[in-house]
């Protein structure tokens, strides 16, 4: 008699259980930008309407290193953003996409962009979300349609199984995946050089790199202001107009005038790793932009930068000092950061 | 005693949502369709086959024709606006011709729409239904809808393979688009929405309302716009006369 009884309930007790197990996909995992002390809150709240989880972050790192992002599935985000290089691509002037094509500027890193209100060199980007639209759809870069990519993901086992985990269900839709690489690219965070260190307390300057850091507050900090060494505007520092790119710049977004051959002002954080410089690439050594701005500032365009009107006085010994602190921009964490790296399957 | 417990089970079934309903007192809601035709003077629309002539004696034939509504608006006794509505119209897909709002019940005398999307949808992230980027109203390189997409070809276009091409949206500072629509209904025909019905108001979008309005367009000046600009804006605005209201639909009494 006990022991039907003892039966009956374990019967009764796995019933439950599964019953339980088979209702409810587990919720996904709240995660928390963990935004650097004393920084200000990242542009437009990004997450309020996208909540950050592990499952969002992990489907859209996937997404950001799987090649099927593109049409013949060559190049992923990954190919130009690469994580050994700042998210920047290592040693190369353009970007490179599918058939050999080329980009017709220089791959901006992907770091601390969750402070970006507009993204790409013109600010052409209104919305961190859309960002991935234009890659993907650049015949000279990804050149595939989003119909494709959704076709291919959807016949894909582990995406669907990723979909579910980050947002409840199997549907496959632009906007979830837009929204998933948002959570990734998104995260990427750069507040780990030896210069945030120093400022936590965690580390001294040399003597040569606190006279950088001299050097850098007085002549630069205006358009590369901390925490971010960018204050995101658009600006021309007198490169000239670059004819074999045709490239206007801002005014090619604006309509404007005004902005003809602005950019936006890069960040300096892990500038030692994003090599060329500029729009356009044209300078390979960080020793050649700062002579640019000694020297070769092209003062007599009309939208050159009024800070830069009579180019910026740097001595031999400030140069050298000034390119040692600018190493100490560089964090070999976000370099290293598992989470940022490639998916293990 | 079981037959009582009985009919005082089914008593409080019957009466607890009659109760519950007129607790919550939900305000009256009808449905309201909007039916687009597309057309050129009076005659509809055709895609790719019929060659049409504009006032300026420039023939052309349309192979798209995409436009969005939203922000639609109904102007009564009181004002009722549609929660959260973005419709995508497409000549090559009639399922995408009627819309369907719910509205408050009332009488209205005039509606108000915006052709396009409001710029504050234009720089929200990632959408879906009809703002997804499938639908190909998107552009990647400037983040922006296209608010209006009318191309084909023509003979007197001078771009390549005599192709027009007019990709009109701009969202932001002197040169946006967004030009709202108000067309008011006849005196003896203004639109009742009643509940647990459905009114239909029929608007015509003619296209040859394009090519003159306060802005003279011509084919042979002008055989493609398809950025953002002072262009793009003029064009808008003629697109905002081409549509008119040719009939409303109430429920019966």
């Amino acid at each position: 008699m006990r022991k039907t009884y003892c039966i009956i309930l374990l019967i009764s007790a796995s019933f439950i259980i599964t019953a339980f197990i088979g209702q409810q996909h587990p919720l996904p995992t709240t995660l928390n930008l963990d935004i650097p002390k004393g920084w200000p809150k990242p542009a437009k709240n990004i997450f309020a309407a996208n909540p950050l989880t592990e499952e969002g972050f992990q489907l859209g790192r996937k997404l950001f290193y799987d090649g099927r992002l593109s049409r013949d599935g060559t190049v992923s985000c990954a190919s130009c953003h690469q994580q050994f290089a700042a998210f920047s691509m290592y040693d190369h002037d353009f970007g490179h996409g599918i058939n050999d094509g080329h980009t017709n500027r220089n791959v901006p890193p992907i770091f601390n962009i969750a402070w970006m209100n507009e993204l790409h060199w013109d600010g052409g980007i209104n919305h961190i979300e859309v960002q991935p639209l234009a890659p993907i759809t650049a015949p000279n870069e990804m050149g595939e349609t989003i119909e494709n990519i959704l076709k291919k993901l959807k016949a894909d086992a582990a995406y669907k199984r990723m979909f579910t985990a980050a947002f409840g269900d199997a549907q496959i839709t632009s906007q979830r995946m837009l929204k998933a690489l948002t959570q990734f690219t998104g995260s990427i965070i750069s507040a780990n050089s030896k210069y945030d260190k120093v400022k936590r307390g965690e580390a001294v300057f040399t003597a040569s790199e606190e006279a950088g850091y001299r050097v850098y507050t007085a002549k630069c900090s205006h358009c590369h202001p901390e925490p971010l060494f960018t204050d995101n505007s658009y600006r021309s520092i007198g490169l000239g107009f670059n004819a074999a790119l045709n490239d206007m710049g801002r005014m090619g977004i604006t309509g404007d005038a005004a902005d003809s051959l602005k950019f936006k002002v890069p960040s300096l954080r892990n500038v030692e790793l994003t090599a060329p410089y500029m729009h356009d690439a044209r300078f390979f050594t960080l020793t050649q932009v700062i002579q640019h701005y000694r020297e070769k500032i092209d003062t007599a365009m009309a939208t050159t930068d009024p800070l830069l009107k009579n180019r910026i006085a740097i001595n031999e010994q400030e140069r050298v000092d000034l390119l040692t602190f600018l190493h100490c921009l560089t964090d070999e964490t976000l370099l290293r950061n598992k989470r940022f790296a490639p998916p293990a399957n | 005693m079981h037959k009582y417990w009985w009919s005082l089970t089914v008593l409080i079934l019957l009466v607890q949502p009659a109760v519950l309903a007129q607790s919550k007192k939900k305000p009256a809601y009808g449905t309201v369709k909007i039916a687009f035709t597309n057309t050129v003077g009076a005659s509809p629309l055709v895609l790719h086959d019929s060659t049409y002539s504009n006032a300026w004696n420039e023939q052309y034939t349309v192979t798209k024709f995409k436009y969005y509504i939203s922000n639609i608006i109904l102007h009564g006794s009181r004002m009722a606006k549609a929660g959260n509505s973005y419709f995508l119209i497409n000549q090559a897909d009639s399922n995408s011709h009627t819309l369907s709002i719910r509205m408050p019940a009332g009488t209205y005398n005039s509606i108000r729409f915006l052709p396009g999307v409001d710029s504050s949808r234009n720089c929200s992230g990632a959408q879906t239904g009809a703002l997804d980027p499938l639908n190909d109203m998107f552009w990647t390189w400037n983040s922006g809808y296209v608010m209006q997409k009318l191309e084909g070809f023509s003979t007197q276009s001078n771009f390549r393979n005599h192709k027009i091409e007019y990709h009109i949206g701009g969202y932001k500072g002197e040169h946006h688009v967004l030009r709202p629509v108000e067309l008011a209904f006849e005196d003896n025909a203004k639109l009742v929405v009643k509940q647990g019905y459905t009114s239909t108001i029929y608007i015509r979008a003619n296209l040859d309302k394009i090519w003159q309005g306060p802005y003279t367009l011509k084919i042979a000046d002008t055989p493609l716009c398809t950025s953002p600009g002072a262009m793009a804006k003029s064009i808008a605005g003629n697109f905002a006369g081409i549509f008119s209201i040719t009939g409303i639909i109430n429920p019966a009494d």
